[in-house]
């Protein structure tokens, strides 16, 4: 049973009466403990693909199913708790909030599920990533790499069952690139996690068990990589 | 293409530019409105001060002539060219022929050549001369309305027995009256024997007023009579230079509005500061943008400059006109205040001026947020952000000078260089004091380290940049505490003096009962009571220093120049106790008088023990040593005299008394008419009823001011929403990071919640700590009332404060909540 199905999903949008068509009918099936690329040129829609496969934007017809349920038509706040376990999302722009330290930031959605231990696992998160020294740091005070190994740290905490990223070393050099890649990698691996993720890095896919290929809003390919 | 470019930088950041239109206008409104307001006032009562004085030359006493003046006035009308009239002005009580109703009225007795300028109208529409013949009177609507009389009926005034021949309709020489105490009797000058009030001592203001045909006459004539009118007692004005209790009213009275309205102009400036850093955060990007493909800081500046100035004007044309429709108002505000003959109206001055005031008020508010696009670089359109950096040393410059200039302003406005340099510093130092408190909680609250999430974060977002968390509270709170003084006032001023009448205080007046009328007067009341002996006179000198009668009026509370009530002491000063000095009068030091001076006239004059204090007494001067100082331990409704002397030093002088009497309330009006009836030269006033006509004038006043300090409030309110659109961007941001970390929009709400209501419970807690400072020193000090937090309608009107506070915010932040985190994900920086 896979952990994540989307079915005939298209996105569309009004402008100026038109209507633009960014997804059309994507059929697509994520198994559990499975990394996925999508990959395609800027504008083919990959991002637009990933928000409404993480519940973050609804889709215009088709339906997503996410561990089991049917997200499509859940609403905001039946969509947050769901949001809060089961997922875990990695961004380009990293997305920290910049009134809270590294720390705080790693903890907050542990405390939104009343986890007593949020500090000690938020502490052994950044202790990980390399980061122990920095807990107090706040985001503007953190390098790019910096910023977005917390966001890792961030995503994790909660043990998700699938990590969606969005051009996750799009914001960085290579260097601080291929210490995230190792990271987000090595971190799947050991907790089985299900990584989604959305880059036009050939680097990057070439590590992925499946590539999912994408151009003008459709599907043009797949390739199934071997371990 | 600039124009184009120009319009829709304002179209894309309508929200902003609508605050920014609105704080310019509400800068404007009360000061424009209240300008126009005063002028037209000024022109009404001053404008035409001749019908206001009734003469060329006025000359007043408080005695009757001198016989040098007297011979001066001869010689004068009977020169050609030279036209005179006299007039005696009195408060006495009048009464119905058959003595069952009796009521105290301003009674002026005229001579037949009066009015020498301005009008009398009348009821039946003839003039004066015509109907006010001996044994006549015309009075004002409320004599007939209060006694029940009608025009035709007879009227009891002093010992004469006169007809009521017609209604006064208006009266241009007559002061406006605050307190509606004495409704007007004209009576004519050839009744004044018949009456008898003035030969048996009433307190009479004795006038005469001259027409001169040659105005160039006017300054030797003033210079003729000055020369043989007695100095300190008999003063000589022309109609420009005589002062006028209604135009010192009015003075007051909108000097005070014009405190508010200069508050409510400095805090909508920080409004349009706040708004417009507002919308040139939105522009951040769009600047650097701009600066990478070429734009110099010139063009920048002047393209911004000029979205000001187009924001600017339209927000002054909307405050010129909200002034003048503001005005309007006023008539009903200000009831029966206003002189009759106002002519409401807007000039070109009032426009001009306006236009000014607003530039002025533009320039300076908005001085930080322009200087501020020189700051953004290039590469913000990478960052998405602008660094902080000190700010350039043109910038402070600039800001000294519009600090200077809007300083300019507000002296000007207050036209009193001191009072605008402290009332800025005040505000300044009031905001300052609040940042820090609120700085300093909000330090603390981020310090704790167990508070629950939600909480957390309301505390982290108050911390935000760009958000004006500091002068959100700062400018709530100085507006706030502004209203919650005025209601503390009022509720103060109506407790201390009106609804809680003390007992045992005494609730009639009695006034000029003569020497021998003493044993009658205790035999008509069947008891003994304590008769105070009042002896006028004026202080002249205080150490050999002549009184600056000049600089004295231009005070605004007591005056030194006015005429004293000096006494002895007479029993009854039970309720005083000596704050200086062994004894009220020890041995007289270097043989001199002493006199007991009481705090408050102390103060005045800035007197200590020893000095010597020359005093003219109807002419007589006498030479006193401050022998101790007294101060009151009761409220002010009990009888006191500011300055006391040893009996043997004031026997000998002329010599009214006076009775505060204590009578149950329903004996008060018979008690009236047997006085009156057998003394008719006795005044007397009912306290119960002035306190309810003070009661009147006190609510009028707090509704006038609490009105304008209204405009304050929507000050407040309006920085709260251009701070709201200055941190919109953080604030989807911050809603966006919680929606995809699994938040629901109920914690996303309770945050915004508790933000707002932090700022509420701040801004709330400093209003009401300043409102009940404020308050309180007006209550003890210049009131002198025992003063009553009324903390109950306090935390009320707190409590009010603070949903407001709490809705406006949440309302402002309904539309980032709703939305879906997608939509912003790739645009937010």
């Amino acid at each position: 049973m896979p952990i994540l199905q989307a079915e005939q999903v298209s996105k569309e949008y009004q402008l100026d009466g038109r209507t633009i068509s960014v997804l059309r009918t994507i059929d697509l099936d994520v198994a559990r403990g499975e990394f996925v690329v999508i990959a395609g040129s800027s504008g083919s829609g990959k991002t637009t693909l990933l928000s409404i496969l993480s519940g973050l934007d609804r889709p215009s017809s088709g339906r997503v199913r996410l561990v089991d349920e049917d997200i499509t038509d859940l609403s905001e706040d039946q969509l947050a708790p769901l949001r809060n376990r089961l997922t875990g999302f990695v961004f380009q722009g990293f997305h920290l909030i910049p009134s809270l330290n590294a720390l705080e930031n790693v903890m907050f959605p542990a405390e939104l599920n009343r986890d007593p231990l949020a500090r000690e696992k938020a502490v052994e998160l950044l202790d990980r990533v390399g980061l122990a020294q920095r807990q107090a740091s706040f985001p503007e005070q953190l390098s790019g790499g910096e910023q977005q190994r917390v966001a890792i740290c961030r995503a994790l905490i909660n043990d998700p069952a699938i990590i969606f990223a969005d051009e996750p070393t799009g914001n960085l050099d290579s260097e601080n690139s291929r210490l995230i890649i190792e990271l987000l990698l090595d971190l799947q691996r050991d907790r089985q996690l299900t990584l989604l993720m959305a880059t036009h890095s050939h680097s990057l896919s070439r590590r992925a068990d499946r590539i999912v290929r994408i151009a003008d809003g459709m599907i043009v390919g797949e390739e199934r990589q071997a371990p | 293409m600039k124009l184009r470019f120009l319009l829709r930088d304002i179209v894309h950041s309508r929200s902003q530019a609508l605050v920014f239109v609105l704080c310019v206008a509400l800068s404007l409104v009360c000061i424009v409105a209240i300008n126009s307001f005063r002028r037209d006032v000024q022109t009404a009562i001053v404008g035409d001060a001749r019908a206001l004085h009734g003469g060329d030359v006025i000359v007043r006493s408080s005695y009757p002539f001198s016989a040098g003046l007297e011979q001066a006035l001869t010689e004068l009308l009977a020169r050609p060219g030279v036209t005179g009239a006299r007039s005696w002005e009195m408060f006495s009580v009048v009464r119905r022929a058959d003595e069952q109703g009796s009521l105290l009225a301003g009674i002026k007795v005229v001579e037949p050549a009066y009015p020498l300028y301005g009008r009398i109208d009348l009821a039946s529409g003839k003039g004066l001369a015509e109907v006010l013949r001996p044994g006549r009177v015309v009075v004002a609507p409320a004599v007939l309305d209060r006694l029940g009389l009608a025009i035709g009926d007879q009227l009891l005034v002093g010992h004469g027995r006169l007809v009521i021949a017609d209604l006064i309709t208006a009266e241009s020489l007559r002061s406006v009256d605050f307190f509606n105490f004495g409704p007007r009797v004209l009576v004519a000058a050839a009744d004044l024997a018949t009456i008898r009030l003035v030969e048996q001592g009433s307190r009479v203001r004795y006038r005469a007023m001259l027409r001169l045909d040659d105005g160039k006459q006017i300054a030797a004539t003033v210079a003729a009579l000055e020369a043989r009118a007695v100095a300190d007692q008999e003063l000589v004005a022309t109609y420009a230079t005589a002062g006028s209790r209604v135009k010192r009213l009015f003075d007051n009275l909108f000097f005070f509005l014009s405190l508010v309205a200069v508050f409510t102009m400095l805090l909508a400036g920080i409004g349009m500061q706040s708004s417009l850093a507002a919308l040139l955060r939105g522009k951040e990007r769009s600047i650097a943008t701009l600066r990478a493909i070429g734009a110099d800081s010139r063009f920048l500046l002047r393209h911004y400059l000029l979205l000001v100035l187009l924001l600017s004007s339209l927000g002054a044309v909307l405050g010129i006109a909200g002034g003048m429709a503001l005005e309007r108002l006023f008539v009903d505000l200000f009831g029966q205040f206003l002189p009759d003959n106002l002519v409401l109206g807007t000039s070109l001055t009032d426009i001009i001026e306006g236009l000014a005031v607003g530039l002025a008020v533009v320039a300076f508010f908005t001085l930080l947020p322009l200087a501020a696009i020189r700051e953004v670089k290039p590469k913000a359109v990478f960052s998405g952000s602008t660094e902080n950096r000190p700010r350039r040393r043109e910038t402070w410059v600039l800001l000294a000078c519009g600090t200077f200039l809007l300083g300019g302003l507000v002296v000007r406005q207050l036209a009193d260089l001191q009072v605008g340099l402290s009332l800025m510093a005040g505000i300044l130092g009031l905001i300052a004091v609040i940042s820090l408190l609120v700085g300093g909680l909000l330090a603390a609250l981020r310090r704790l380290r167990h508070l629950p999430l939600p909480l957390r974060q309301a505390v982290r977002s108050l911390l935000r940049p760009g958000n004006a968390s500091r002068s959100i509270v700062a400018t709530l709170a100085a507006a706030f505490s502004v209203l919650l003084a005025i209601y503390l006032l009022q509720a103060n001023l109506r407790a201390g003096y009106i609804d809680s009448y003390p007992p045992d205080a005494p609730n009639l007046f009695t006034l000029d009962i003569q020497k021998d009328q003493r044993q009658d007067f205790h035999l008509l009341l069947g008891e003994e009571v304590p008769l105070y002996p009042v002896i006028r006179a004026r202080l002249t000198a205080i150490n050999g220093n002549k009184i600056d009668r000049r600089a004295e009026r231009k005070g605004r509370g007591d005056s030194l120049t006015r005429e004293f009530s000096l006494s002895y002491p007479a029993g009854g000063e039970e309720d005083e106790e000596l704050i200086a000095g062994r004894s009220l009068f020890p041995a007289e030091p270097g043989g001199r008088v002493p006199v007991s001076v009481l705090d408050n006239v102390a103060k005045m004059g800035d007197m200590r023990l020893g000095d010597v204090l020359e005093f003219n007494i109807q002419g007589v001067p006498l030479v006193a040593e401050v022998s101790s100082i007294r101060t009151r331990t009761r409220s002010m409704l009990f009888p006191f005299f500011y300055f006391l002397f040893p009996e043997e030093h004031l026997a000998a002088a002329p010599q009214t008394f006076f009775a505060a009497l204590r009578v149950p309330a329903e004996e008060v009006s018979a008690l009236e008419n047997r006085i009156v009836s057998r003394f008719p030269n006795i005044s007397t006033i009912d306290v119960g009823r002035s306190a309810a006509e003070l009661a009147a004038v006190v609510d009028r006043l707090a509704l006038i001011v609490t009105f304008f300090a209204s405009f304050a409030i929507l000050a407040g309110g309006l920085i709260l929403v251009s701070s709201i659109l200055a941190t919109r961007l953080e604030r989807i941001r911050e809603v966006v990071h919680y929606k995809i970390l699994g938040a629901d929009s109920r914690f996303v709400v309770r945050v915004f919640f508790l933000e707002n209501l932090l700022l509420g419970l701040f801004s709330g807690i400093c209003a009401l700590l300043v409102g009940q400072f404020a308050a309180f020193a007006l209550c003890t000090y210049l009131f002198e009332v025992v003063y009553q937090p009324a903390w109950a309608a306090t935390i009320g009107l707190v409590v009010l404060m603070v949903l407001a506070v709490v809705a406006l915010g949440l309302a402002g932040s309904v539309a980032i909540i709703r939305r879906r985190p997608a939509r912003y994900l790739r645009e937010l920086p």
